[in-house]
């Protein structure tokens, strides 16, 4: 075993994911869902929550629901319920935010982890408790974030937008376990394209609940919640230090109270909110404008038939059929994007490995200098393929090829002319290199007389030398074989 | 006085032979709006321009040989719970003072592609939370045939703008009873369809499972035309049900041998009930056995509970329907409020009147954490039951008989010390909107010149059978041709 999170208290672990489902409209109203957009633009009655308005499911979300729940081997249920979550504030207009609550549409699944333990990974099944849809609320912004004002403004253009929260079991054992769950999660709803999980954006939300209890005990502690955990180093950085406060706390023979806790990065320390005695009652019930969502068979079976492969089969296929190592596999399948790239290129290409290292090393090499992904780089993958060709065949070196990639991820085009256009084909005339090899071995005499005193390895300076007066477009294999010869008829 | 607006089917018939037109029409309700209407407090507001600029362009259509619908041309009224887009909503509340509703109801929305032309939004109850009319922010609307009396509630002011020959025709909403318990005290029409006939888009909501907007007229025909305009499915309503509007006047031959009229034994006990409005029901029920209509005893075993249940439920839905009335969007906001939740207070304390108050907190008490079981999943069992009640008494009878409201009219200022009281006079009618089924009042003769009415009950999406018993008694019987003296 690696050393556990704490030494004298087993380290529990609840998340609530909130992520944003990729639709067009909102959850029950057809206002578009956007970002950036101007304040209140992206609305409609309905979010307005105008007299009169009622809402609508949007069907595109209720699929997208079932894609999570079957993706994350949840069962999903023929029969739903969206409950109304009662409470009054300025930027939730209905006075209520609909949420499933009672009868959710999926519940009971699990998802693999890797997580490392004394240097190897090993994979942990995570439990999840249930999955629901329910719709986001507007934005409050405070005084200090407008200019000249001193009230609180209302962007609804987020109200309404589709959520899905995805509950796990208390199954994390450590904050890292905690980040590795959330990657890995994230990775798949992008995989399934049921949401694009960007923390940035806001469309990947995380509350923790944290409990400790003495190592070989099973009762549950007394858990925290905490709120609002808007990146994956946020979360692992506020678990630690509830860690460290409840440790504190029972350590001095105190008692957690179950509270909303808030972390401060500055200080690295989280703090209460609220306690649970001062905890809301939300008076739910069953929202009698919408009746309640019955799922199909068939509709259930659709949406396992769109499932993509996932990640975890994609890495196996890409290790058994293409010979890969687990590492090289598991940086291929990292986003879906970047795999099916690699595929696509691989196929065009033929050599999986050659094309691997191609893509591992300079394309996520410009792609990293360019920030960006896959998906909006230019490059394609018939290009890529293409450009590797060039260096088969000998039209140009793997080291001109190379510098083309960024080139190539930032604008496109096709290799073969730019290759062209950049005077990168190989200078295969032999003429050229013969009396460029005479110029070499007249201008470094000493190394000339070296080499054949015995100093064999000298051979790479002189070929370095002709590639220099190249640039680099001499074909190494030639340059050597003059050199040789060369080197040979003048001792 | 400008001369009593013709039925819908004069009007049709006159607009059809070009002895009037839309423009005469509009013109006269408008007048009587402004003269009658403004005397018995039935209108919140009237729509004078926009309406002639409507009359004139059914015209020119009538002209064209292109006239929509038998509506066409026609003046309407709606209850002002019912939004179009350039025009205010209050609901009769001081909350939603200045709202202007930048979008359009569906029933407004058909009432107009059919032609109809809607000339003002009428008085009602605060939010629809009442049975008299008397919970406005503009004060009571007094009845036609005695303006001392309620017009009945919450739909007063449709009932009694119809009553008053002012429009032939207007909508109203039904939770408990708010269109069949006004036209009984108003001596017309009001029928209530099955929930989901009738899309609820544009209806500002009191009781989302119980609401159902529904038409007065003064004969069943009449009210046949209206409810074809307005029903039928509408994608914007997820409750709304997937069938086509009824051809209801179809039905409409006055043919009602061999028809089975259940009488629930349960609404013919004496306690509770004017016993005169009791032998007008059953007067109205031997003209339809003479007709050739067969009767027979029911059962509605669960009746008793119906009250009980109607008020957790339509409370419980009310206290969330109305939250979004805040002050943050739209309407009134309190001015001068020192945080958020005074400003809460504040707006809602001096925006909602005592009786919307008091169904909040009841609403809001009922879905509380540790009552929830014992009221609202409760409540829903009951619902249940009485549904079931329904279900079975219908296998044994096509169309219920019962009396509208257990009394005739009564005086205004009667009842509102004592709510209780008040909601007892939802008793008949608040069971066929916990089962979802349609109901019609039809005037069936006075008591102390006072009209009385005659509930019809049937079961889900059978408002044609409605209709027809409706007609068929309309034929044989007068009570709805009456008119109060002084509007005639």
């Amino acid at each position: 075993m690696s050393q556990p999170p704490h030494p004298d208290y087993e380290v529990v672990i609840g998340l609530e994911v909130h992520c944003q489902l990729r639709t067009q409209s909102k959850l029950f109203s057809p206002a578009p869902v956007t970002y950036g957009d101007e304040p209140n633009h992206s609305t409609h009655p309905v979010c307005l929550a105008l007299p009169g308005v009622l809402p609508v499911l949007n069907g595109r979300a209720v699929e997208l629901a079932i894609r999570a729940a079957l993706a994350t081997h949840c069962k999903v249920h023929p029969h739903s319920v969206f409950a109304r979550k009662n409470y009054f504030y300025p930027d939730l207009p209905k006075g209520y935010q609909i949420s499933q609550y009672e009868d959710p549409i999926a519940t009971g699944g699990w998802i693999d982890i890797g997580v490392e333990e004394d240097g190897e990974l090993v994979t942990r099944r995570i439990g999840l408790t249930r999955i629901h849809m329910e719709e986001d609320a507007g934005k409050s912004i405070h005084a200090a974030a407008v200019a000249g004002s001193d009230s609180t403004h209302i962007d609804l253009n987020r109200a309404g937008v589709p959520l899905l929260e995805i509950v796990s079991e208390p199954d994390l054992r450590s904050p890292a376990e905690a980040g590795a769950y959330l990657r890995t999660l994230r990775q798949l709803l992008r995989y399934i394209e049921v949401s694009d999980a960007d923390m940035e954006k806001g469309n990947f939300r995380c509350d923790a609940n944290l409990s400790l209890r003495p190592h070989g005990t099973t009762e549950l502690g007394t858990r925290t919640e905490l709120k609002n955990l808007n990146s994956f180093r946020f979360v692992e950085a506020a678990l630690e230090a509830e860690i460290e406060r409840q440790a504190d706390l029972l350590d001095e023979g105190g008692r957690v109270r179950q509270a909303t806790l808030a972390y401060d990065a500055n200080t690295h320390r989280t703090r209460e909110l609220r306690i649970k005695e001062d905890a809301q009652d939300y008076r739910y019930f069953p929202d009698p404008d919408l009746i309640p969502l019955q799922l199909s068979d068939a509709q259930i079976e659709r949406e396992r038939g769109a499932l993509p492969e996932l990640a975890g089969p994609k890495r196996k296929r890409f290790q058994e059929s293409f010979g890969l190592s687990e590492y090289d596999a598991r940086l291929l399948t990292e986003s879906r994007a970047l795999a099916d790239f690699f595929e696509a290129a691989a196929q065009a290409h033929g050599q999986f490995k050659t094309v691997a290292n191609w893509v591992l090393r300079d394309v996520l090499q410009a792609l990293g200098e360019q920030e960006l992904e896959i998906e909006r780089a230019a490059i394609t993958p018939e290009s890529l393929a293409a450009l590797i060709r060039l260096v088969d065949v000998g039209r140009t070196t793997a080291r001109s090829a190379r510098s083309l990639v960024p080139e190539l991820v930032e604008r496109g085009g096709d290799p073969e002319v730019l290759v062209r256009e950049r005077g990168l084909e190989v200078v295969s005339d032999t003429g050229l290199l013969e009396s460029t090899v005479d110029e070499v071995l007249a201008a470094f005499p000493d190394n000339v007389e070296k080499y054949r005193a015995g100093e064999q390895k000298l051979v790479n300076f002189l070929i370095g030398q002709v590639m220099k007066r190249t640039q680099g477009k001499a074909d190494p294999v030639t340059v050597r074989e003059i050199l040789a010869r060369k080197l040979a008829e003048s001792s | 006085m400008t001369a009593p607006l013709p039925t819908l089917q004069e009007a049709r018939r006159a607009l059809d032979s070009d002895e009037t037109s839309s423009l005469e029409l509009v013109s006269n309700s408008l007048d009587r709006a402004a003269s009658i209407g403004s005397r018995l407090n039935l209108f919140l507001g009237t729509r004078d321009e926009a309406a002639m600029t409507a009359a004139e362009a059914s015209d020119a259509r009538r002209a064209a040989g292109e006239v929509r619908s038998p509506l066409d041309g026609i003046p309407v009224a709606i209850k002002d719970n019912m939004v179009q887009a350039g025009e205010p909503t209050t609901c009769a509340s001081r909350i939603l003072e200045g709202f202007i509703s930048p979008y359009t109801s569906t029933v407004v929305e058909r009432l107009e592609a059919a032609g109809a032309v809607i000339i003002g939004r009428t008085n009602m109850d605060e939010f629809a939370m009442g049975s008299s009319t008397e919970h406005s922010i503009s004060g009571p609307a007094h009845n036609p045939w005695n303006p001392e009396r309620s017009t009945g509630g919450s739909s007063g002011g449709s009932a009694g703008a119809v009553s008053a020959r002012i429009v032939p025709g207007a909508l109203g909403s039904d939770t408990g009873g708010s269109v069949r318990q006004p036209a009984s005290f108003s001596g017309v029409v009001g029928l209530k369809p099955t929930y989901g006939r009738v899309s609820r888009w544009g209806l500002v909501a009191y009781a989302s499972s119980l609401d159902q907007i529904g038409v007065f007229a003064r004969s069943a025909a009449d009210a046949a035309w209206l409810l074809e305009a307005i029903s039928g499915h509408d994608p914007l309503d997820s409750t709304s049900l997937p069938e086509p509007a009824p051809h209801c006047s179809e039905a409409l031959d006055g043919d009602v041998s061999g028809l089975v009229i259940g009488l629930p034994r349960e609404y013919f006990v004496e306690e509770g009930v004017d016993p005169r409005v009791l032998a007008r029901v059953r007067e109205a029920v031997g003209e339809l056995e003479r007709a050739g209509a067969k009767v027979r005893d029911v059962s509605l075993p669960h009746t008793d509970s119906a009250i009980a249940t109607y008020y957790l439920i339509a409370t419980a839905e009310a206290s969330s329907n109305l939250a979004r009335f805040d002050g943050v969007r739209y309407g009134r906001r309190a001015q001068g409020t020192e945080d958020l939740t005074d400003m809460y207070q504040r707006t809602r304390s001096e925006g909602f009147g005592t009786e919307v108050k008091r169904r909040i907190l009841l609403g809001t008490y009922v879905l509380s954490a540790g009552y929830y079981d014992a009221y609202y999943r409760k409540a829903q069992r009951v619902r249940t039951l009485l549904r079931r009640d329904f279900e079975e008494a219908f296998q044994g009878c096509d169309v219920i008989a019962t009396p509208t409201a257990p009394e005739v009219a009564f005086g205004i200022g009667s009842k509102t010390s004592d709510p209780l009281r008040m909601y007892l006079s939802d008793v008949y009618t608040v069971s066929a909107n916990l089962a979802g089924i349609p109901g019609i009042s039809i005037p069936c003769g006075f008591v102390e010149g006072l009209p009385v009415g005659l509930q019809l009950l049937g079961p889900p999406l059978d408002e044609p059978a409605l209709l027809r018993v409706a007609d068929a008694y309309q034929r044989r019987t007068d009570h709805h041709s009456q008119c109060p003296a002084e509007f005639a």
